[in-house]
Order: C-alpha cells, then sequence, then structure tokens
C-alpha cells in the first residue's frame, strides 16, 4: 500500500531531495510551497503523512499546522516538521500547533523513512 | 536527465541560491531605504536560512557556517532584538557580499577571501552578541550535524513478536536495568496525531517490556467523550542497553502532552528515582492517576498492538462525536477505541493520486525549462529564413498581378502577420531581464563607494526590462564603467556636497525602459555635473579641438566620448584603467546602440543608452546605389534631404561639404567610397542621408535613391564569409537577393587602403553568402 507524503517546502532545493528520498523509498509524493499552497493541496493530496518546514513566505509552518488541525478531515495526519530550527521554542511552538513530531535539516534519507513509518504505522 | 539525481538538485540548489541572494539584497536595500515590512525582514531571513538548509544537505560546511553567524544576526534583528538601523544594514548587506562569495565558491569549487569572510562573520557574531540575548550557537552548525532529535525506531509486528522471547539471560546485577515506566496519554498527544501504541512498540525495542493497561480513568459511558483520553499504561522495561535518557526519548515527541514518569529500579530500594510531572493538568489523566492500579489488568505488548490496530481500524471512518459512543458496542476494545481517537485513520487512503493531487504539486516560481542555446539559435535563424521567404513569395505574388482582394493575396497577409509574431516569440526566447546585469551593481556601488569614501544609495528602476541575451552579456562591462564613473567623477564627497546644500548621500539611478521598440538604460547621478571649462580645455590641450572652436555645451559635454580624453588628474583606482568613455561608447555601438549625455552643472549628468532589442533584426533604410541595393541602420539616420544646388561645395579634387542648415558637413558618396563607381554622378541627382556617427560627428551619405524602410534579418559576413570593410553585415531581402549593410562609422572615416575596390560590385559577395543563407 503506497503511502502518500505531503512536503510543504519553500525551498526548491529541499522538495526535490525530499521527493527523491521519498520516492525511492516508495512512497508518492505531493509538493507544496508554502503553508497556504500545502493548506489548498490537502484535501486533493490525502496524505498519510505530512512533512513541513517553518520558515516559509506567505504562510509559515505554524501556520499551516494549525489549519491541518483545524480541518476535520486531517486533524488526525501525523506531521513531521522538518527544519534547519532546533531552539526549544520553536520546537514548542510546533508542538503547540499540533506538530507531531520534527526532524532537523540537514535530513538523512533512511531516518527521515524511519520516522514517517514511526508515524504512519 | 541522465544525470544523477543528486548531482541535478545541487544544480537547482545553486540556481534557488542566486534567487536567494537577489532577494537577500534588494531586501536589504529596501530596509536600508527605509521599509519596515515585517515580510521583507522575514524574506531576508528566509534567504539565507534557505540557503544554510539546502549547505547543509549537501555538507558544504564553510557556506553552512557563514549562513549560520549570519543567519543568527537576522534572527535577532527579526526578533526585534537588534535594531536594523543604517550601520547594521551596511554590515549586513557586505556579509551578503561575502555570502555571495562563498556560493559561488562552493559552487565553482574556488576559495573565498578568507580573512575577509572571517572578519565579516566576527563582525556578525559581535553584533549578534552585543545586541541581542546571549545565543547559543546551534550544535548542528561546523561538522557535528545533528541529525534527528530522537533515535528513529522502526519496528514491525513481525519484530515485535521476534522479539518479545529474548530475554536478558545475563547475570542481572551485571547490566540489565529495570525501569518503571507510567505514562498516561493526554488529549494532546492524540490530537497531534501521536499514537500511543505505536510509542509502546518502540519502547518494546529497548528490552523486555510488560504493559499494564489502566482504565481506571474512563467514565461512565454516557459521559466518554471519544475525543478524550482516558486511560494509561503502567510498564516495567528490563533494558541490557538502554538507559533512561533513551526510554524518555521515546516519548520525546509527546513529551507535555502526557504524564510520564519513568523511574529506574534502584537496586536496593527500588524506589522511583525521578519523577517528571510535565503539565500533569489534564482532568481525565488525572483522574487516571488516581485510580490507577486498582482495576488494572495485565496486557502483554502483542495484546496491545492488537488493540491499537483495532482501534485504528474501528475509527477509519471518522465517527461522529457524541452519537457514535450511544450506537458502540459497549466492549473494552471499543471502550479503548474511543481513548485513542484518531479521527483519521490512513489505510483507506491508499488510493492513487489523481489529476488534482499532481496538479498541487506546482511551483511557486514560473515554470522554466533549460534550452541549449545553439538550439534557440537554430530557431531564430529559420525563423530568419522563413520572414524571407515569407517576404520573396509576397513579392512573387505581386509580381503575378494578383488582386489584394483575392484569396491568395489575403492568405499571404496572414501568413505575414503569422510570420511576425512567431518571429517576435522566437526573439523573445532569447530575451532576458536587464535585472541579471543590474542585481550586479549594488554590490558594485558599495564597493566603489567605500574605496572612495563618498556616500551613495543606488536607486533601480525598470529591472524587469527585457532584451535580448547577447545585448545583456555585452552590456554588463560598460554599465560596470559608466556606474563607476558616477561615483568617482560625478559624485562630489559628502563634505562637498554639504558645502553645496545637497545630502551628504549621493544618489546614483539606473533605469530600464523600452521606448520605441528599444531598450533604452540612463544612469544619472546628481553630482556636480560635467565640468565644461575644464573638458573643454583639456579636449584643446589634447587636441581633440581647436582652440578656437565655438563649441556648444552638448558639443562639450560629448568630448568625454572621443578616444584619448580623460579627465581624471591622477588614474584612479577606479575608474581610471586606461579605459576611457570613447570604449564604452564603442562597445555600445557595437550593439548597434547609440548614448548620449545629458548634463546640469550642480545637478547632475544622466547618460542614456539605446539599444537594439536584439542583435538578430535591424531596422534599416533600403538604398539604391550605383544599381546595388543597400541597407543603413535605421538608428545612425538623422534626417535625408535632397541637396541643392549651392548646398554643395567642393573643397578640392575628392572632398566636398554639403550646408545643412548652418553647418558643414561632410559629403560622401557611398558608391565611391565602396568602390561601386570611380566618379560620383552630381549630388543634385541624389540624395543624401545625414548620418551620426561614433564620437558625434555627422556626415552625410550620398546614394541614389530610398527604396524604403524595412526590418531585415542579420547575417554576419564574418561567419558567412568574410569581414568587408565599410560592411556591418547582409541580409536578404524579399526579392532574395543579398543586401549588403553599411558600417556608418566605418564608411565616414574613409580610408583609402581600407576599401578594395570591388571592380564587379558586390555579385561575387553575393554569391558566396546566398546558398549560404538559403541553406540555412
Amino acid at each position: 500500500m503506497t503511502k502518500t507524503i505531503l512536503t510543504v517546502d519553500d525551498s526548491r532545493t529541499m522538495r526535490d531531495m525530499l521527493h527523491l528520498a521519498l520516492t525511492e523509498a516508495g512512497f508518492r509524493v505531493v509538493q507544496a510551497v508554502d503553508g497556504m499552497d500545502g493548506l489548498e493541496a490537502l484535501d486533493a493530496a490525502q496524505a498519510d503523512v505530512i512533512i513541513t518546514d517553518i520558515n516559509m513566505p506567505r504562510l509559515d509552518g505554524f501556520g499551516f499546522i494549525e489549519g491541518v488541525r483545524k480541518n476535520d478531515k486531517h486533524r488526525g495526519t501525523p506531521i513531521l516538521v522538518l527544519t534547519t530550527e532546533s531552539d526549544s521554542t520553536k520546537k514548542q511552538r510546533a508542538r503547540d500547533a499540533g506538530a507531531t513530531g520534527w526532524i532537523v535539516k540537514p535530513f538523512n534519507p533512511e531516518k527521515l523513512i524511519d520516522a514517517i513509518r514511526r508515524v504512519a504505522a | 536527465m541522465a544525470m544523477d539525481p543528486l548531482a541535478a538538485i545541487k544544480v537547482t540548489f545553486f540556481q534557488e541560491c542566486e534567487e536567494q541572494l537577489s532577494e537577500l539584497e534588494s531586501g536589504l536595500l529596501a530596509m536600508e531605504a527605509g521599509d519596515t515590512d515585517s515580510e521583507i525582514v522575514n524574506a531576508v531571513f528566509r534567504a539565507v536560512h534557505s540557503i544554510k538548509g539546502g549547505a547543509g544537505a549537501f555538507s558544504l560546511e564553510n557556506l553552512v557556517r557563514f549562513s549560520h553567524v549570519f543567519e543568527t544576526a537576522l534572527d535577532l534583528i527579526r526578533g526585534g532584538d537588534i535594531p536594523a538601523d543604517q550601520d547594521t544594514l551596511k554590515l549586513l548587506l557586505r556579509s551578503a557580499d561575502v555570502l555571495a562569495d562563498h556560493v559561488r565558491a562552493a559552487r565553482d569549487g574556488g576559495s573565498v577571501d578568507e580573512g575577509r569572510s572571517h572578519a565579516m562573520a566576527e563582525e556578525l557574531e559581535a553584533l549578534a552578541a552585543g545586541n541581542g540575548p546571549a545565543v547559543a550557537v546551534d550544535e548542528d552548525t561546523g561538522e557535528g550535524f545533528a541529525d534527528f532529535e530522537f533515535k528513529p525506531v522502526l519496528i514491525q509486528l513481525d519484530d515485535v513478536v521476534a522479539e518479545l522471547p529474548v530475554l536478558p539471560t545475563v547475570d542481572e546485577t551485571q547490566k540489565v536495568k529495570t525501569f518503571n515506566i507510567r505514562f498516561y496519554p493526554q488529549v494532546g498527544l492524540y490530537q497531534k496525531a501521536n499514537e500511543s501504541g505505536l510509542l509502546l512498540r518502540e519502547l518494546a525495542r529497548l528490552g523486555d517490556m510488560t504493559a499494564t493497561l489502566d482504565p481506571s480513568g474512563l467514565p461512565l459511558f454516557d459521559l466518554l467523550n471519544p475525543e478524550d483520553a482516558y486511560i494509561g499504561w503502567t510498564i516495567v522495561l528490563r533494558s541490557e542497553t538502554a538507559d533512561e535518557a533513551a526510554v524518555r526519548e521515546v516519548f520525546e515527541w509527546v513529551e507535555g502532552d502526557c504524564f510520564l514518569e519513568v523511574a529506574e529500579e534502584a537496586e536496593s530500594t527500588g524506589l522511583a528515582s525521578d519523577v517528571s510531572p510535565e503539565d500533569a493538568s489534564d482532568d481525565s489523566s488525572d483522574a487516571a492517576l488516581h485510580a490507577s492500579g486498582s482495576t488494572s489488568d495485565d496486557f502483554d505488548v502483542l495484546a496491545l498492538i492488537r488493540q491499537a490496530q483495532g482501534a485504528e481500524q474501528a475509527m477509519a471512518e471518522p465517527a461522529p462525536v457524541k452519537p457514535a459512543v450511544a450506537t458502540a458496542t459497549p466492549k473494552v476494545d471499543a471502550v479503548a477505541t474511543a481513548a485513542a481517537p484518531k479521527v483519521d485513520a490512513g489505510k483507506s487512503r491508499e488510493a492513487a493520486l489523481d489529476a488534482k493531487a499532481q496538479a498541487s504539486a506546482r511551483d511557486a516560481s514560473p515554470q522554466t525549462i533549460r534550452v541549449d542555446l545553439e538550439r534557440v539559435d537554430r530557431l531564430i535563424d529559420l525563423v530568419g529564413e522563413l520572414v524571407i521567404n515569407q517576404a520573396m513569395l509576397a513579392q512573387r505574388v505581386g509580381e503575378a498581378g494578383l488582386q489584394r482582394a483575392s484569396s491568395v493575396a489575403v492568405g499571404l497577409d496572414d501568413l505575414e502577420q503569422l510570420t511576425r509574431e512567431i518571429q517576435d516569440s522566437v526573439m523573445a526566447i532569447r530575451a532576458q531581464p536587464v535585472k541579471s546585469v543590474f542585481q550586479r551593481m549594488p554590490r558594485l556601488v558599495r564597493e566603489i563607494a567605500m574605496m572612495t569614501g563618498k556616500e551613495v544609495r543606488l536607486l533601480m528602476e525598470g529591472e524587469g526590462t527585457e532584451v535580448d541575451k547577447t545585448v545583456i552579456e555585452r552590456l554588463s562591462d560598460p554599465l560596470t564603467h559608466m556606474i563607476r564613473n558616477a561615483i568617482d567623477h560625478g559624485l562630489e564627497t559628502p563634505a562637498d556636497r554639504i558645502a553645496a546644500g545637497k545630502a551628504p548621500e549621493g544618489v546614483v539611478k539606473l533605469a530600464a525602459l523600452h521606448r520605441s521598440g528599444r531598450i533604452v538604460i540612463e544612469i544619472t547621478d546628481d553630482g556636480r555635473g560635467i565640468n565644461r571649462p575644464k573638458v573643454r580645455q583639456i579636449a584643446i590641450d589634447k587636441g581633440l579641438v581647436a582652440p578656437d572652436a565655438n563649441l556648444t555645451d552638448d558639443e562639450i559635454d560629448n568630448l568625454i566620448f572621443m578616444p584619448g580624453f580623460s579627465t581624471a588628474t591622477s588614474v584612479s583606482d577606479i575608474s581610471g584603467r586606461g579605459v576611457g568613455m570613447d570604449v564604452v561608447r564603442r562597445s555600445i555601438a557595437s550593439l548597434g546602440g547609440r548614448i548620449t549625455i545629458s548634463s546640469r552643472p550642480g545637478q547632475g549628468s544622466t547618460f542614456t543608452l539605446s539599444l537594439p532589442l536584439t542583435l538578430a533584426v535591424l531596422d534599416g533604410m533600403v538604398v539604391t546605389v550605383a544599381g546595388q541595393t543597400l541597407v543603413a541602420p535605421l538608428t545612425a539616420i538623422i534626417e535625408s534631404l535632397q541637396p541643392k544646388v549651392g548646398e554643395v561645395r567642393s573643397l578640392g579634387p575628392n572632398a566636398q561639404v554639403i550646408a545643412i542648415r548652418d553647418t558643414h558637413v561632410p559629403l560622401i558618396d557611398i558608391g565611391r567610397t565602396l568602390g561601386y563607381r570611380l566618379t560620383s554622378p552630381p549630388p543634385t541627382e541624389g540624395v543624401a542621408l545625414l548620418v551620426e556617427g561614433e564620437g558625434g560627428a555627422r556626415a552625410a551619405l550620398m546614394v541614389d535613391a530610398i527604396q524604403g524602410q524595412r526590418q531585415v534579418v542579420i547575417k554576419s559576413l564574418e561567419a558567412n564569409y568574410r569581414p568587408v570593410p565599410g560592411i556591418a553585415a547582409a541580409t536578404i531581402l524579399g526579392d532574395g537577393r543579398v543586401a549588403l549593410i553599411l558600417d556608418v562609422d566605418a564608411v565616414m572615416v574613409p580610408r583609402p587602403h581600407d576599401f578594395p575596390v570591388l571592380s564587379d560590385g558586390p555579385d561575387d559577395l553575393a554569391n558566396s553568402i546566398l546558398p549560404l543563407a538559403q541553406a540555412g
């Protein structure tokens, strides 16, 4: 059963890397370029897991996570925050917004896949 | 396509870096200009942040290190801890330059000026340390890129079965630790899409685990809220390898969303050694806690997992909150289900991506493809042929005497229209915004400002104006030189400016716009303007003009374009590199462009460049000379006139001038200059084209007749034949004949040895070009 991952990141580099790592691991990948785009893509993507950046234009990761959690259909979708930020206040904000877990960039593809399986088992 | 995907992503990364760098710079410049919009500050931060993120992914350590220091400072500015004053912004702009150096060094495998980079990093660190709260530098910089915040544990159901019986067989006094864990999820844990079952599964990986469900917190069935959390577990974990930190790590993501107690059993006392009551304020978990232990049943891990899976399956259909409880079968499983309110389960969603989902994989930036330039140029060439062909066809149809309204003629009109559109569209492929040249200028301005001790603000307008790629590439040097001149020669020192009643900061403005099918670039400064008496004196001293010459202001201003002219008293570090405005003028002219200057003493100067949008087509005046058809570039022609008797005067056997209004300009017979004929017909029988060449000199070029104006496709003579003095290029006209395009500047200063007599006319030339041109 192929699982679908929605990746939300404003960096094309990061989106491409995620796409490469995730498709190689057999996931389907839907990409969004910022939080706003991510919310718009939500219904169509039908993601099993969402991976989102924090620092993005238009709508940042915190806002995006809150938006997902407000949506009844996607309230239960695990959201992993993938960010270079590792300071605890940001982590706490992401958690308060409703993030399931967080991963610090740069990511190791194997570990990323493990993290996805950890929440999407 | 066959490229290694990672290498391809790296290419993308460096492209993105360039975009981020330009975003960074324009953001900082906007801030410097007083824009305090928080979105700009955020964009600036994000630019550096993104570069750092990507650099980390490719282990570009120098880039990561510098961008991290930079980012830290920007984060403090973003948070308002450091005021974004002018000094800070200047520092940030210089840092952006160093960051750009780092990016390019990483891309091209070069190195950066270590000393400068280091000094800049220290300045940034001092800025961050001095003004903001102490910033702990993340450990994820430098060599030790932090990885994950947890030790990911993958566990499959089969693994659990396989691992469960593995009981510690070693001497227990030696290493095996026993942890007593109390884990009571709170509602937030489920709201964040975490799963107790999955957490327990991971915990089981650490050793031999026994988990006991504590359902005592469950309320009466009618009061049960399926979205709430009621149950908890008491867990005993025996592990050889795990320490308390490892146990806690399993729960890291749910920290704060559960009550968690991890106690390592002391060998002697067996008492809890550590209690960490996170916020245990949630009523339900309190209740669960209070009642824990009293009515618990033992569950093994497998049962727990089955339970968790059952929960997931049962919840696959999102249940309406309260009514669902009333209809649920009152079994323990169902209760457990309710306690794990995963509203939306993943199972039902393995459906393939539909088209809509794929459409959402869009990109915010305009979609682009990279195409080999040769292919584009080939296309342009072919379209040029098409235009010629279409013109020839039109001419034949005209010669055949068909009516304008005939269907063939009408169809041909449509074809012509289409051909033009195709030509424009194809030319547009090569067109690029001048931004790529403009964006190099802010840095240049900063550096020159620093070297000259002047204060300069650079304003840019019309960066999106598009022009042919080749024009852009060849615009960089002249623009650089002109900006240098504007600051070095044009602007005064801050002290002089204040003395002149101006703001200490000078303004240099760079603007691009489209005007009547050409691109116009203006470089304006608000400096002292051209010092005309000085310029005039220098020109006289250097023998460029006669001491008694009566020159208008315009003419004096234009003297700076004369070869060998330089106003700098010393060869300064900046402008004077032996390259004067004459070189600028020549390089602009080689692009088919003109440069003009207007200056007001004490108020500044404006240099205006006017360039063709493309080098592939030319607006030309088609003329007849000695039975030959030639094309004169329209840009060079000021006016055309019919010489009258009395206006022409001979200055010797081979020199004539013509009086045009109150000046005399040399009269040049093109036919004789190019060797088509040995004697010129009387000027009164021909047409004079008044042209202006390099350096502003004027001449009247005599031709026999004007055929009309036409846009022609330029065919290089160098590429198809060989350079011919006096001829810039060739083109093919509608009748299929080759016409040579005049090099106006060259024919204006005829030196006899430059022009071999073409005794047979240019037909041999035409014969050489035509087959090539038709073959494409």
